[in-house]
């Protein structure tokens, strides 16, 4: 025990004190912040320029309606969309659109919009532009002469335009969770984000210290200090060390984010108005929060993980000689943890079908999806019970396998074993 | 009671037998040679000794007691044929890992770390990453780790391999303050002079098996020949063809001259005078080495 310790101990503290560690610890959540917010930043950030757009209004009455219904403005006050009526365009629709497009091409405008007469018969309205990829833009632009054509509709068939906007308007679907004990609250579509959140967390987690518990492995042997580890410790005990170690790091490394989300959660917004009095305005806004039985849950899907795929990760490590020759017998593990990952949507939107369920009970999966599952629904206990039954029976079937291969493996140097080989050293071990 | 003991211990790898029926005993305050020429099973015996491999049958006790314990193992210090070191780790946080995986706490191994840091001349390099340091530094440091708990047996496998003429006689010198010390040691070799210099018993295999063993004194009288050393100018041919000499291994500068049974060294003087100029005569016991040779090509 006190050997393991001070295994425990060497594995601990050589690396939080490494630059390796401060980094990671700084960049995995800078990563995936990145991963979450940038796509949807990029998304909806404005493009600067305003456009000139061409619009060949054929009715004759939605020019001025459209000028007014789209006038969003960009950071300088600036109109983003210019409309004009192009001068000098000839009667023919066709010969119409080939000058325009000239015009396109020339740089003269940046697009055009065609509203042909038959448009409120009809509901088609045409867009031209060198680049109509921009989704955001398209759908401002289709909503805008929408409403605008919709609106003429009413004036047209002679009703009250108040009126009908009040009879039509949309109905908003709130949503309300009920977890454990019947008890309601309001979800904004953070349960979403959450679940997939930690499922993604914890995926990238046992990649990671997987790696660093199998690393540590290979660096014993290659630099055949193993030798005289192994006269001192008894390999399995060796191994524990290593795997207690690297988790322990793991879990420093998930208390200081933790703490960080914490201070985030409760002071982030004031700090954030201090320094951007702008933002002062979402005061209001919720942040996503994780209840503490969600949280502890976590902590012991993480950990049990862990153990599964850093014990796989320590007998991949004995059997081979380099990081290298490592990589070919990763391949099946990765996919263990990537399946999960990829089949998220689907769980978190049918938790509770047949095959959530069954997917949440296999141990390597568990991890990711029966914590998904706990994060949108709250499953039976005895699902979670049965799920945790497995996975620590998973862990002891696996040490005692592992165990063997190590004991074996770690004094092994050239020749890569063959499958059969490493049925006998877990035979005679 | 030895402090080490090997009972009729066998292991083998497949169809190679890499150790047969072996059995041994190194008594405290000794030195005990551990010869055999390259894949003789020396390695093999020694990692069973350590447990780091099961024998297939036999037992091996230390201190009168089964290795199968890391406490007994706890008592022995090992270094291993092949060398290696954590090499991102410093000198002194290697020296500390190792001083607590034998069982030793801080209190007790401080000032011990301090005191052979001194000794071995590594005070400004205990700071340093081990892979900073040159390989025989490397390979000091990872002798101290045999010897720092103050075992009860230490087994040293090649303990001169690549060290300079300094560094081991640094080596040789701890050596024999551990056997002052009371512990037995157990260093395997192929080379002989080191072994000759240094043993007080020995035991020589090959093939995996037990071919000579005893205190060396004894060893070579029941190798009950004599041998002469000749150093000369002038023809050999005295050296063939008159029934003395069995053979001789000519040294360059030297002849070392192994006579038949019952032939006399006189005779031999008497037959060299004649037709060389003598600068050198001595009788002398047979060396290990030649043990070494006339046992291996034997078997």
């Amino acid at each position: 025990m006190d050997k393991m310790l001070t295994v425990l101990r060497r594995e601990y503290v050589s690396r939080v004190k490494t630059k390796g560690f401060v980094i990671g610890t700084i960049l995995l959540p800078a990563f995936m912040l990145a991963m979450f917010v940038l796509p949807s930043l990029f998304m909806f950030l404005k493009s600067d320029k305003p456009k000139q757009i061409a619009v060949v209004d054929q009715t004759g009455e939605v020019f001025e309606a459209l000028l007014a219904e789209l006038n969003e403005k960009n950071e300088g006050g600036q109109r983003l969309y210019n409309f004009a009526k192009p001068k000098a365009l000839s009667e023919d629709l066709d010969a119409a659109k080939k000058t325009l497009s000239d015009g396109v091409d020339k740089g003269e405008w940046d697009g055009y919009i065609i509203v042909p007469a038959s448009v409120y018969e009809q509901g088609f309205a045409e867009y031209y532009a060198k680049s109509v990829s921009n989704f955001r833009e398209n759908e401002a632009i289709e909503s805008a002469i929408s409403r605008t054509v919709t609106e003429k509709r009413i004036q047209r068939s002679g009703l009250d335009a108040e009126k009908v906007r009040q009879l039509v308007r949309r109905v908003d679907l709130q949503t309300f969770r009920v977890g454990p004990g019947g008890k309601e609250e309001k979800d904004q579509g953070f349960t979403f984000a959450i679940a997939y959140f930690l499922g993604f967390f914890i995926y990238m987690s046992m990649f990671i210290y997987g790696a660093i518990v199998m690393r540590s492995v290979i660096e014993e042997k290659t630099s055949r200090v193993i030798e005289s580890v192994i006269s001192s410790i008894k390999p399995f005990q060796l191994m524990a060390g290593k795997i207690f170690g690297v988790g322990a790091v793991g879990l420093t490394q998930f208390l200081i984010w933790t703490l960080v989300m914490g201070l985030l959660s409760l002071y982030g917004l004031q700090v954030a108005a201090m320094f951007a009095p702008k933002m002062a305005g979402a005061q209001n806004v919720a942040l996503p929060s994780v209840s503490l039985g969600l949280l502890i849950y976590f902590v012991i899907f993480f950990v049990l993980g862990y153990f599964i795929y850093a014990t796989i990760y320590a007998g991949i490590g004995a059997m081979v000689n380099s990081e290298q020759e490592a990589q070919q017998m990763l391949i099946p593990v990765s996919l263990f943890i990537v399946v999960p990952i990829l089949m998220m949507t689907y769980i978190i939107g049918n938790p509770s079908s047949q095959t959530s369920v069954v997917c949440s009970l296999v141990p390597f999966f568990a991890p990711i999806i029966m914590l998904a599952r706990i994060a949108v629904e709250t499953p039976p206990f005895w699902q979670i019970a049965v799920c945790l039954a497995l996975m620590v029976a998973t862990i002891l079937g696996l040490i005692w396998v592992v165990g063997r291969i190590y004991r074996v493996g770690v004094l092994m140097y050239g020749k890569r074993p063959t499958l059969p080989e490493i049925f006998k050293w877990i035979r005679y071990a | 009671m030895p402090i080490l003991e090997l009972q009729n211990v066998s292991k083998s790898f497949g169809q190679l037998e890499a150790v047969q029926d072996l059995s041994l005993t190194a008594p405290a305050g000794m030195i005990y040679g551990f010869l055999g020429p390259n894949g003789a099973g020396k390695t093999t015996t020694i990692r069973m000794i350590m447990e780091i491999i099961l024998p297939d049958r036999g037992r091996i006790l230390i201190n009168g007691h089964l290795n199968t314990s890391r406490d007994v193992l706890d008592r022995v210090g090992y270094l291993p044929e092949e060398r290696g070191v954590y090499r991102k780790m410093k000198v002194r946080e290697a020296l500390e890992f190792f001083a607590q995986l034998k069982g030793l706490k801080k209190s007790e191994h401080r000032a011990k770390i301090e005191t052979w840091i001194e000794r071995f001349g590594m005070a400004d390099v205990q700071t340093k990453k081990m892979e900073e340091l040159s390989k025989g530094n490397q390979q000091k440091i990872q002798f101290l780790t045999a010897v720092l708990h103050e075992p009860d047996l230490i087994i040293l496998d090649e303990p001169f391999m690549g060290l300079d003429p300094l560094n081991a006689d640094l080596i040789k010198q701890v050596i024999l303050e551990q056997k002052q010390r009371g512990a037995a040691i157990v260093f395997s070799t192929h080379l002989m002079e080191s072994a000759e210099r240094l043993c007080d018993a020995i035991c020589l295999i090959n093939k995996g098996r037990k071919v000579l063993d005893g205190e060396v004194k004894k060893v070579k009288r029941d190798f009950g020949r004599n041998n002469v050393i000749l150093a000369y100018d002038g023809k050999s041919d005295f050296l063939k063809n008159n029934g003395m000499v069995e053979r001789h291994d000519d040294y360059g500068n030297y002849v070392e001259v192994h006579l038949r049974d019952g032939a006399s060294p006189q005779a031999l003087l008497a037959a060299a005078m004649q037709q060389a100029e003598i600068s050198r005569f001595e009788i002398v016991e047979p060396s290990l080495h030649e043990i070494f040779l006339a046992t291996v090509k034997e078997n």
